[in-house]
C-alpha cells in the first residue's frame, strides 16, 4: 500500500515539541548561533544540515543543555520543551537530559557489559524497583534499539566488543532506556559503514513512531532519507527550514541550493 | 624550478624521471646511509646505557650480595646460675640487672670448652684472644635469649653466636692474612684458629636473617647491623604517604580536571603544581623542618614527619599522573554519561575514575617508589639519627624515632669499618628489590585494569 | 550552459557531465527543428528526396534520445543530484522524450508526404501547413532558448503561443472538411493532410510541454493555471461548420 505519498508528507503537521525563539549562542567572543527560530515537531525526524562549523551541532547540544559543561558557552533566547523554558534557573539539566536523550557521533558504549550499558540510565534515575523490572527495561530498550536479537545471548559481554553499527544501536538503546521524549543524534552514522548506516536509519524511522528525533548529519543523502523536516544552518544562521522533500528538490534560498548541490558560493 | 637559470638543468631532469626502480639514485643512497648512521648511533646509545646499568647492578651485587650471608660460631654455653642469678630466685627483674658484661665470660668459657671438646688447640692464643673471634654483639644476643625465658638458666645450650666482623670478612675474602698482620683488631693467628674451627664444623657461614630484622649497630659491630628499623621506618612513611597523598592528590586532580572553571587562577595553580614537581627534594626537607618540627612541634626522626614531607614531595607527581590519566579518558565517555542524564559527579565517579584508575595507581606507585628512594629531605628532619630501638606498632610508632632505607645506606657508607660497605650495598639491593617490586605492581595493575574503549 | 546565478560545482567534472547532457539536448533540438522545417518544405515543394531524408534522419534523433536517457541514468546514479541539479536532470529526460515525439511526428509527416506526392495537390493547403510548421518550429526554438537562458518569461510566452497553433489547426480542419464535402475524390489527400496538421498541432503541445519543463526547472513548480486550449474540434461540433 502506498497511502503516504512522498509529496503529501508535508501536509501532515504534528504538534510542536521543542520551540526555539531568538536563540543565540556565544562561545567566548564567537557568536556561534545567531537568532535561530525553529519549531521541532513531535513524532517527526528533523535533520540539521550545513557545512562544518555552521553551528548545527552546537544548536543540537543546546536542546539538552550539553553546552552547560563548556564554561565559555553562553545561551540566550528562549528554548521551550512542551512549553517549558529549559534554560529556566529552576530546571536541573540532569532531569532535562533524562527527557531529551542524546546519541553521539562516535559510538561510545561504556566499557562495561551490554546489560550495564543499557541499565545505567534507568538505574541512576531510579526507574526500577528490582532486578526483574530492570531486566524488563533493558530488554525493551534493546528491542527498541533493534539489537536485542543480536545480543540477547551475550548481555554480559562488553559493549565495546560489538561491531561499530551494533555499538551505535546499543547507544541508541541506552538513550531510549530512560524513556526520553526527544532523541538528539549528533552524526550517528558518520563512523559506520553503509550497511550499518542503513540499519541505524531504519531504526530512526521506527523511533519516529514514539519520539521526536533530531539528527545532525553531514550526509545530505541521509538527511533526505530519514527526515521529514530539514533545517539548513550556515554560519550560525538558520537559513532554511522546511519539509525535506521541498528542501531537496526546490530550496528557496540560494545558499541552501549551493550547499546541497555541492556548488561554490 | 624558478631558480633554474642553467638551461642544461632542464634536459637533465627529464631522463631522471624515467630512471629504473632497480637502480638507486644518489639521493636515495645518501638518505639510506644517513638512516643507517642514525640507527647505529641509537644502538650505541642504548648499548652504553645497558652497559652502565649492568655495571652498576653487578658492582652492587658483587659488594652487597655477601651481606645476606653471615658467619656464625656454634658454642655450647653453660648458663651459669652463679653468675646470672646470684640470688637463685629466677626473678626476671633481678636477672635483667646483669649486663652484657656478665654474659661475656660465659661465652668465652663456652668457646674454650667447646674447642677443648672438639680437640682444637688454642695454639698459643689466650682464651681472651680466642674470644675475640666472637662478635661484641654476642653477649647481647645471649642476654636477649636468656631474658626471653629465664628458666634456661642452669642449662647448657647450643648457641649460634655471631662471629666478629673481621672473621666474617675473612671468609668473605675481605680480610686476608696480609691485611690481618697490619690490623689491630685481628691477628693472623686468630684467622688460623677460625680456619680450624671451620674445619671442625664449629664455624659456619649461613643465610643472614638478622640483616632484615636487626636494628642498626654501632661502628665496632658491623656484623650485627641490620635493616629492621629502617625497613619498618620506610614502611611507616610509605603508609603515611599513601594514606595522605593518594586521596589528596586524586581529589585535587579530579577537582582541577573536571570541576574547576578554567581561568587564570586555576592556570596559576596548574603551573605551580608542575613547578612543584621540579623543586629539589631538599627544599621539602627544609620546609618539613620548619613547619612540622619547629612550628607544629612534631618529634624529630619520626616516620610521621618523614611521611608528611614525602607526601608533599609526592603530591605533584600523583596529581600530574592522575590528571594525565583523567585527560586520557575519552570525552565521549563523559558525553555518554551526561547524555543519559548522569550528573557531573556521577559521570566522574561511575565512569571516568574507574577508567583512569590504572593510570592513577601507576602514578601513585611510581610516586611512592620515588618517595621510598628519597634521602635528602629525611636528613634534614633527623631521620639520619642512630636508632637502635624499634618503633612500636601503629599508631604510636609513627611518632617514635625510626630510620629509613636510603638514609641507612647513606649512614653506613659514612662509617669506617669496610664491613659497612658490604652492608650498604646489601641495603641498596634491598631498596632496589622494593622499587622493582613496586614498579612491577604498577605494570601489572596497568595491564590488568587497562580497558580498551 | 550552467545557470549564471549559481557558482560552479566544487567537483568540476559534475559541471562537465551536466553540460554534456544538456549539449545533447541542444543537438537533438537542432535536429528536430530541421526535421520540422524540412518535412513541411518537402510537402510544399513536393520533394520526395527531402521527405526521404527526414524519414531517415529520425533515427539519429531516436539514438540521441536513448543516449540522453543513459547519460541521465548514470548521472542520477553517480552524482545523486538534488535541488536545481535534480530538476535539470529530470527536465532533460522529459525534454528529450518530448523532442523524440516531435521528431516522430515530423517523420510521420514525411511519410504522408510520400503518399501525398502520388496524388493531385490540394490548393493552398501545403502553404498553410508550412506556416503552421514554421510557427511550431519557432516555438521550439524559443522553448530551447528559454531552456538555455533559464528564461521563464520566454517559456511562458511559448506556452501561450500554442493557442495560435491550435487556431491554425482549427482553420485547417474546417478547410479540409470543406474540401472533402466539395469533392469526395479529395478525401484521401485531405485525410492525410489533416493528419499532418494534427501532427503539427501535437508538436505544438509537446513544445508547450518543453516550455513548462523550463518553468519547472527554474521555479521548481509546474505552472498550475489552465493552459488556453483552442483545439475545440473534439468538443465543439460548431467549429466544424
Amino acid at each position: 500500500m502506498y497511502d503516504n505519498p512522498l509529496t503529501k508528507r508535508d501536509a501532515v503537521t504534528k504538534e510542536v515539541k521543542i520551540s526555539a525563539r531568538g536563540c543565540q549562542v556565544y562561545y567566548g567572543d564567537t557568536h556561534a548561533i545567531k537568532d535561530v527560530d525553529v519549531d521541532i515537531e513531535d513524532k517527526t525526524v528533523t535533520a540539521f544540515i550545513g557545512p562544518s562549523g555552521c553551528g548545527k551541532s552546537t544548536f543540537l547540544r543546546c536542546l539538552n543543555r550539553m553546552n552547560d559543561t563548556i564554561d565559555v558557552c553562553r545561551v540566550e533566547g528562549d528554548i521551550r520543551l512542551d512549553g517549558e523554558d529549559i534554560y529556566d534557573p529552576k530546571v536541573d539539566p540532569v532531569q532535562l537530559r533524562a527527557k531529551v536523550g542524546m546519541v553521539f557521533q562516535k559510538p561510545n558504549p561504556f566499557p562495561k557489559s551490554i546489560y550495564d550499558n543499557v541499565a545505567y540510565g534507568p538505574k541512576i534515575h531510579g526507574m526500577s524497583r528490582n532486578k526483574a523490572e530492570l531486566d524488563e527495561i533493558v530488554e525493551r530498550a534493546l528491542r527498541r534499539g533493534a539489537i536485542w536479537d543480536e545480543v540477547k545471548d551475550r548481555l554480559d559481554a562488553p559493549g565495546t566488543g560489538l561491531s561499530g553499527g551494533q555499538q551505535q544501536r546499543l547507544c541508541i538503546a541506552r538513550a531510549v532506556a530512560t524513556e526520553p521524549e526527544v532523541l538528539l543524534m549528533d552524526e550517528p552514522c558518520s563512523a559506520l559503514d553503509p550497511i550499518a548506516t542503513a540499519q541505524v536509519e531504519e531504526l530512526i524511522d521506527e523511533l519516529r513512531e514514539q519520539y521526536s528525533v533530531v539528527i545532525v548529519t553531514h550526509s545530505m543523502q541521509q538527511a533526505a532519507r530519514v527526515s521529514q523536516k530539514t533545517a539548513f544552518f550556515h554560519l550560525g544562521n538558520l537559513v532554511e527550514y522546511g519539509e525535506t522533500g521541498q528542501i531537496f528538490t526546490n530550496p528557496q534560498d540560494p545558499r541552501t541550493e549551493s550547499y546541497i548541490t555541492g556548488r561554490i558560493g | 624550478m624558478t631558480d633554474a637559470t642553467d638551461p642544461s638543468a632542464q634536459p637533465a631532469a627529464a631522463p631522471q624521471r624515467r630512471s629504473s626502480l632497480l637502480q638507486l639514485d644518489e639521493r636515495t643512497r645518501r638518505r639510506n646511509a644517513a638512516e643507517a648512521r642514525f640507527r647505529l648511533m641509537g644502538l650505541i646509545a642504548v648499548t652504553i646505557g645497558i652497559l652502565a646499568v649492568i655495571g652498576l647492578i653487578s658492582s652492587i651485587l658483587f659488594n652487597g650480595a655477601s651481606s645476606f650471608r653471615q658467619t656464625f660460631i656454634t658454642l655450647d654455653v653453660y648458663l651459669d646460675p652463679a653468675k646470672l642469678d646470684k640470688a637463685g630466685t629466677r626473678d626476671p627483674e633481678a636477672i635483667s640487672k646483669v649486663t652484657t658484661f656478665g654474659y661475656a665470660p660465659l661465652l668465652q668459657k663456652g668457646l674454650v670448652d667447646t674447642m677443648a671438646a672438639q680437640g682444637i688447640a688454642l695454639d698459643g692464643l689466650t682464651a681472651k684472644q680466642a674470644a675475640e673471634l666472637i662478635s661484641k654483639e654476642a653477649p647481647a644476643q645471649l642476654r636477649r635469649y636468656v631474658m626471653a625465658d629465664v628458666s634456661r638458666i642452669g642449662q647448657t645450650v647450643t648457641f649460634d653466636v655471631l662471629a666478629a666482623g673481621r672473621i666474617d670478612g675473612y671468609f668473605k675474602g675481605r680480610v686476608t692474612m696480609e691485611s690481618a698482620a697490619l690490623d689491630r683488631n685481628v691477628s693472623p693467628e686468630q684467622l688460623m684458629l677460625a680456619d680450624r674451627l671451620k674445619e671442625a664444623g664449629m664455624l659456619r657461614t649461613k643465610f643472614n636473617l638478622d640483616f632484615f630484622t636487626a636494628p642498626d649497630a654501632s661502628d665496632t659491630r658491623p656484623e650485627a647491623a641490620g635493616l629492621g628499623v629502617a625497613i619498618l621506618g620506610s614502611a611507616y612513611m610509605m603508609l603515611v604517604v599513601l594514606v595522605l597523598a593518594l586521596p589528596l592528590g586524586v581529589a585535587a586532580s579530579i577537582y582541577l580536571e573536571e570541576f574547576a572553571p578554567k581561568n587564570r587562577f586555576t592556570d596559576l595553580i596548574e603551573v605551580n603544581i608542575s613547578n612543584l614537581a621540579a623543586v629539589p627534594s631538599i627544599v621539602f626537607g627544609i620546609l618539613g623542618l620548619a613547619v612540622f618540627i619547629n612550628f607544629a612541634g612534631l618529634p624529630q626522626s619520626a616516620p610521621i614527619v618523614g611521611g608528611l614531607v614525602l607526601t608533599l614531595m609526592t603530591l605533584p607527581t600523583i596529581i600530574i599522573a592522575t590528571r594525565a590519566s583523567l585527560k586520557a579518558v575519552p570525552p565521549s565517555i563523559r558525553d555518554a554519561a551526561l547524555g543519559v542524564g548522569a550528573s557531573k559527579m556521577q559521570s566522574v565517579f561511575h565512569h571516568v575514575l574507574p577508567l583512569a584508575m590504572p593510570g592513577i595507581l601507576t602514578g601513585t606507585i611510581i610516586g611512592l617508589a620515588q618517595a621510598l628512594g628519597e634521602t635528602a629531605p629525611l636528613l634534614l628532619i633527623g631521620m639520619v639519627a642512630f636508632v637502635r630501638e624499634y618503633p612500636s606498632g601503629p599508631p604510636d610508632g609513627f611518632f617514635e624515632p625510626a630510620a629509613a632505607l636510603p638514609v641507612q645506606v647513606y649512614n653506613w657508607t659514612q662509617r669506617g669499618d669496610p664491613a659497612f660497605v658490604e652492608r650498604a650495598s646489601g641495603a641498596i639491593i634491598v631498596l632496589l628489590v622494593f622499587l622493582v617490586i613496586m614498579n612491577a605492581i604498577a605494570i601489572i595493575l596497568r595491564r590488568r585494569f587497562e580497558r580498551r574503549w | 550552459m550552467s545557470e549564471s546565478t549559481k557558482g560552479p560545482h566544487i567537483v568540476r567534472s559534475y559541471d562537465r557531465d551536466l553540460e554534456a547532457i544538456q549539449a545533447l539536448i541542444m543537438k537533438m533540438g537542432g535536429l528536430v527543428e530541421a526535421a520540422i522545417l524540412e518535412s513541411a518544405n518537402s510537402l510544399e515543394a513536393r520533394d520526395e528526396e527531402q521527405a526521404e531524408r527526414v524519414r531517415k534522419g529520425d533515427k539519429a534523433i531516436d539514438a540521441l534520445e536513448e543516449q540522453v536517457n543513459e547519460e541521465a541514468a548514470r548521472l542520477l546514479a553517480l552524482r545523486q543530484p538534488s535541488a536545481g541539479d535534480l530538476r535539470t536532470v529530470l527536465t532533460v529526460m522529459k525534454i528529450s522524450a518530448n523532442l523524440e515525439r516531435v521528431g516522430d511526428y515530423a517523420k510521420n509527416m514525411a511519410k504522408r508526404t510520400g503518399v501525398l506526392l502520388q496524388m493531385a495537390p490540394i490548393e493552398g493547403s501545403s502553404g498553410a501547413i508550412r506556416r503552421m510548421a514554421k510557427a511550431v518550429e519557432i516555438m521550439l526554438k524559443d522553448a530551447l532558448d528559454a531552456y538555455i537562458q533559464r528564461d521563464v518569461e520566454l517559456a511562458q510566452d511559448v506556452r501561450l503561443r500554442d493557442h495560435e497553433v491550435d487556431q491554425m489547426y482549427n482553420a485547417l480542419f474546417r478547410e479540409f472538411l470543406t474540401f472533402m464535402m466539395e469533392d469526395p475524390r479529395n478525401i484521401t489527400a485531405c485525410m492525410h493532410l489533416h493528419f499532418i496538421a494534427k501532427n503539427i498541432e501535437r508538436m505544438g503541445d509537446h513544445v508547450t510541454s518543453i516550455a513548462e519543463q523550463v518553468i519547472y526547472l527554474v521555479t521548481g513548480e509546474l505552472p498550475e493555471d489552465e493552459r488556453p486550449k483552442a483545439d475545440r474540434t473534439a468538443i465543439d461540433p460548431t467549429t466544424a461548420q
